[in-house]
């Protein structure tokens, strides 16, 4: 069609009058070059004879099961690394003519590979950048406060994901403060706004406890959660000093956002449930706290008690004691009579014996020896003549027998012997 | 902005928190747990602890959850807006 509406041009060329290569090779290139829908096209292809000389450029055929185009890119295009036999690529370029050689080329711009997804390539390129600078690190994690007493939501205030989370926080934990942040989470403005939201929120925190933010929206597809998988928005989350929670899209998306935030939660009602403690377990605990404390207060009281009994009980053994001792006195004595009696048995003995002995010893042997024992008569025996007085009756005393005698005289100087 | 940080004390925040109650309420079970105290001393602490339990219930039982929306302009308002109740 294109072509027939300038057939009078190229039968003029045809005709007696010759162009020279050069110039039929300029008013192709001038017509290829001149049409838009040439200028900026977007090709998917397979590509083939890929080849990189030494001047950086890489030249390469994009071709599908009828077709091929060859291709050139120069030294600085992006995503020049796609770029190998047999790869599914989209290239962004500008149809031309080589004029050297009369070839059709796509001089391209940009390549993005297909296969893998385009998006999924840009991401997944973002998120080893952001890996390496240490926005995922765990070590930066922080906690959710166990009692949280305001919680931020940034989320849109149109659909579903608001109202879930606010039933969810009324119904977990009703002493909360919820703080709405707007923002679109879809479109053209969603990061925009989502930082803009951040920024709000850090105004707030500046004044008031915020304890935690929640980053919510619902599933949706990978360009749905464009947003979420922002630069800025995952540095934005990043430099956040309320710790963030995400909840965003459902448990098999997993965006940048989450992979920033402290907190990453499969889905909106997730992160409310996360960010909240629940009400009833606090109600049970409560009511665990004054069981507890019953049971605690009546086992000391009854540990107290047995205090108290142990206590009687050691008075009752301190007087068991005391009659332990009576009865071990009472032994004592016993033992002590029984060796007393011993002991004058002994001694009783003794005298017998020391008594036979005496009588061994006694006068008898001496009186029979000759010797007598004077005494007076019913009196002391006598052992002085001067004890005597004249007259005195006195008896004598033999070992065989006694006689009585008067005294008639009394000599004190003459002794025994003399 | 800094400086406006103290115009503006957070009262809620000078109620006893329910953090603060079941905190000590949870203290007071550990210590009563624990024993190793006069009568006196355990009676004491039930009665405190039997005190916050009350609290706790309480708050717990009349809690409502308060929502406020930030306006997008929050930020560039902070000289002026007091707060967060928008």
């Amino acid at each position: 069609m294109y072509a027939r509406d300038h057939s009078p041009e190229v039968q003029t060329a045809s005709h007696r009058q010759p162009r020279s290569v050069t110039e039929v090779s300029q008013l192709i290139r001038g017509r290829i070059e001149s049409d838009p829908r040439l200028s900026n096209v977007l090709v998917t292809g397979e590509v083939a004879d890929h080849r990189t000389p030494p001047s950086g450029h890489q030249y390469f055929t994009l071709r599908d099961r009828e077709s091929s185009l060859r291709c050139v890119m120069f030294r600085g295009g992006r995503g020049g690394r796609f770029l190998e036999d047999g790869a599914q690529v989209i290239c962004e370029g500008r149809v031309g003519i080589y004029a050297s050689r009369g070839d059709l080329q796509i001089n391209v711009s940009s390549v993005e590979p297909v296969g893998t997804g385009l998006l999924q390539a840009r991401l997944d390129e973002l998120k080893r950048k952001l890996a390496n600078e240490g926005l995922f690190n765990p070590s930066r994690k922080r906690q959710i406060p166990a009692f949280p007493t305001r919680i931020a939501v940034i989320t849109s205030i149109q659909g579903a994901v608001l109202q879930d989370i606010t039933n969810i926080l009324k119904r977990r934990y009703p002493m909360l403060n919820m703080v709405v942040i707007p923002a679109a989470v879809q479109g053209a403005q969603a990061a925009e706004e989502i930082i803009h939201a951040f920024v709000n929120l850090d105004a707030l925190a500046q004044t008031t406890k915020v304890d935690a933010v929640v980053l919510a929206r619902g599933g949706g597809s990978l360009e749905d959660l464009m947003a979420f998988n922002d630069e800025m928005v995952a540095r934005t989350i990043f430099a956040c000093r309320t710790p963030v929670i995400s909840g965003v899209g459902h448990e098999t998306d997993h965006t940048i956002a989450d992979l920033v935030a402290d907190i990453r939660a499969p889905t909106p009602s997730a992160a409310a449930e996360i960010a909240s403690p629940d009400i009833i377990d606090l109600k049970v605990a409560v009511a665990a706290s004054a069981k507890s404390m019953q049971r605690s207060l009546e086992f000391q009281i009854s540990s107290a008690r047995e205090r108290f009994e142990l206590t009687c009980d050691r008075l009752a053994d301190s007087a068991y004691d005391a009659e332990m001792y009576r009865n071990n006195v009472d032994n004592l004595l016993n033992r002590a009579t029984s060796a007393s009696q011993r002991f004058m048995e002994i001694r009783t003995e003794t005298i017998r014996r020391v008594e036979a002995q005496l009588q061994a010893l006694g006068p008898q042997n001496t009186l029979k020896r000759g010797f007598t024992i004077t005494r007076l008569k019913d009196g002391p025996v006598l052992t002085h003549a001067s004890d005597l007085s004249i007259g005195d009756q006195i008896e004598v005393i033999f070992a065989d027998g006694r006689a009585e005698a008067e005294t008639v005289s009394i000599d004190t100087h003459t002794r025994f012997g003399d | 902005m800094n400086e406006q940080t103290d115009n503006h004390p957070d009262t809620e925040d000078e109620l006893p928190s329910f953090e603060d109650a079941f905190t000590r309420l949870e203290e007071v079970v550990r210590q009563l747990e624990a024993g190793q105290m006069t009568l006196d001393q355990a009676t004491a602490l039930f009665e405190e602890g039997m005190k916050l339990a009350k609290v706790c219930n309480q708050m717990l039982s009349s809690a409502e959850l308060k929502i406020t929306r930030l306006q997008k302009d929050f930020a560039e308002q902070m000289n002026l807006v007091s707060g967060n109740d928008v």
